[in-house]
């Protein structure tokens, strides 16, 4: 090794690894502006420019969580739960709520195009949302093995690709509570990436993520947990 | 004036903020001026803050005016007191909270044993600046109780605002006559552009209304509101230029339109301002940024006033 490479490895390197490392913090860091955190894909990201442009986050906060003045908490809304690409959330900031104390102002020019971002920013955000609350939740109280069951084979829909007697079976003897809490709640990959679209039945995961009480999580975790096993 | 003793022992006893509290604050007379048109900002416009009650949240707010040359400001009670402002039950959605009720004992209990030191701390780390909190925004609202009322008229002198602005309805202005005159302070009614609710400031009725009820009461006129609500911001103020302290600048489109970058929504922001500046009405222009941006609050604020000051020049 030559003086010459020997400066690089034990002077410039201890120098330089420091300097990525940072580099990347950096980098980290410029994700984040006014608006909350960038998207994970330029659909999104359309989206997100909708929501902040016409200063949604101020009422309703940059990551729903914390709504404001007055305004509906997003991340609860049954409105926003039954939405589908904007059929309900278009209509209604197209219209505005001019009789609220501090009137939710007319968004009549969006175009058809940034409703639908618009929406699928906010539904977004509802699952980053909801995901982290459902997570967070404590053990106690107890969920209902028979309600969950009911739920499984009712309102929640799960038998139509689920059963508890086949791809389900053993499932509470595979996972702790908190993996299985994770697998039911989100079961596809964690964060978005540009190209990769969820499957079917993993997009129809989000959709029931949006609307879980605390009790339906409770109660499919007693049934799958203690039930399936 | 000289501490006592016993002055100085309870000052010690406090902390050191007690002494700086007590002594006579300076004056300040430091305005913000362009062509004859004094400006000054909402606190609301810088909507990246730290949370209520955070130590930095006041060192913030007057780093922030300083960096944009504004001298004084309406400061919100959200910004003041250590919790959200909806605790205090303006917003009546909030009030069907489930815990509201006990937030909103825990405010109340908060505003009326807070020590007066409180606020006269916080107007001396304005002053210290060089800056002014001219008035304190309060939206009074049927949950005060009369004594809590009394204590945010102290509160407000300590600051050292002349008054109040408010986001208020018709009937709390009438419980606040007896108030306005005791403490023989003003408040100024704020509009927003709720045309429903007959209770609302959002009409020139509406603040005529209120006018009348006592020579104290008087206008923050928020000419985008307004004008959202399909008002005619110029002709308002022609006609009542005497009675409004301050108005709210910012750029709204009509038929309670959304708020816009200044310049591109339907507010005569030029107008107004050239109306206040030619006829020299004493009436304070106060930034308010909410058209939502990717860039810092402060950026913004910088660029709604270098808006007006291109407007003033013209």
């Amino acid at each position: 090794m030559t003086a010459m490479a020997r400066l690089c490895w034990f002077v410039l390197l201890p120098a330089v690894v420091p300097m990525l490392a940072i580099g990347a913090r950096l980098d980290a860091r410029q994700e984040r502006d006014a608006g909350g955190f960038k998207a994970p894909t330029v659909a999104l990201e359309r989206g997100r420019a909708v929501y902040v442009l016409n200063h949604c986050h101020f009422c309703h906060g940059v990551d729903l969580t914390r709504a404001t003045m007055g305004a509906a908490n997003l991340t609860q809304s049954p409105l926003v739960g039954a939405d589908e690409d904007g059929n309900i959330i278009g209509p209604l900031v197209k219209a505005g709520l001019p009789n609220l104390q501090t009137a939710m102002p007319s968004y009549a020019e969006l175009t058809p195009e940034e409703i639908v971002d618009l929406a699928r920013y906010v539904h977004f955000l509802r699952q980053q949302a909801r995901f982290k609350e459902l997570s967070a939740l404590a053990d106690t109280p107890a969920g209902d093995r028979a309600a969950g069951e009911a739920w499984f084979n009712g309102a929640g829909s799960c038998r139509s690709c689920h059963s508890p007697t086949g791809d389900l079976a053993g499932i509470g003897r595979k996972y702790d509570t908190a993996t299985l809490r994770g697998r039911l709640l989100r079961p596809g990959p964690t964060m978005l990436r540009e190209g990769v679209s969820p499957t079917t039945g993993q997009a129809a995961h989000l959709r029931l993520l949006e609307n879980y009480t605390p009790a339906n999580v409770r109660d499919l975790l007693a049934y799958l947990g203690e039930g399936a096993r | 004036m000289i501490p006592t003793r016993r002055d100085l022992l309870r000052a010690l006893a406090g902390g050191p903020l007690l002494l700086v509290a007590q002594r006579p604050a300076p004056m300040t007379s430091a305005v913000t001026s362009v062509s004859g048109v004094v400006f000054g900002v909402e606190t609301f416009s810088f909507h990246d803050l730290p949370p209520a009650g955070d130590p930095q949240l006041i060192p913030t707010i007057i780093r922030n005016l300083q960096t944009l040359g504004l001298a004084e400001c309406e400061i919100m009670s959200g910004h003041i007191e250590p919790f959200a402002s909806v605790m205090t039950g303006w917003w009546v959605q909030s009030r069907r909270s489930p815990d509201f009720a006990r937030r909103r004992e825990e405010a109340r209990e908060w505003r009326l044993t807070v020590p007066m030191t409180y606020y006269r701390d916080i107007r001396r780390r304005f002053e210290d600046a060089g800056l002014r909190i001219y008035l304190y925004n309060v939206n009074f609202n049927e949950t005060f109780t009369d004594a809590e009322r009394d204590r945010t008229f102290e509160a407000a002198r300590e600051l050292g605002a002349e008054g109040f602005s408010s986001s208020t309805v018709l009937s709390e202005a009438r419980r606040l006559v007896p108030f306005v005159q005791k403490h023989e302070m003003f408040v100024a009614m704020h509009n927003h552009n709720n045309l429903v609710d007959p209770d609302q400031f959002a009409t020139p009725a509406s603040f005529e209304t209120a006018l009348a009820m006592s020579p104290r009461f008087f206008v923050t006129l928020d000419i985008g509101h307004f004008t959202a609500g399909n008002n005619d911001a110029v002709a308002f103020i022609r006609q009542h230029h005497g009675r409004i302290v301050n108005i709210h600048v910012r750029d709204r489109k009509r038929n309670n339109g959304p708020n816009r970058p200044f310049g591109q929504g339907d507010t005569p922001i030029a107008d107004v301002l050239r109306l206040i500046r030619d006829n020299r009405y004493p009436i304070r222009c106060y930034l308010e940024y909410e058209y939502g941006s990717f860039r810092p609050s402060v950026d913004e604020v910088r660029t709604c006033f270098d808006y007006c000051k291109r407007v003033l020049a013209s």
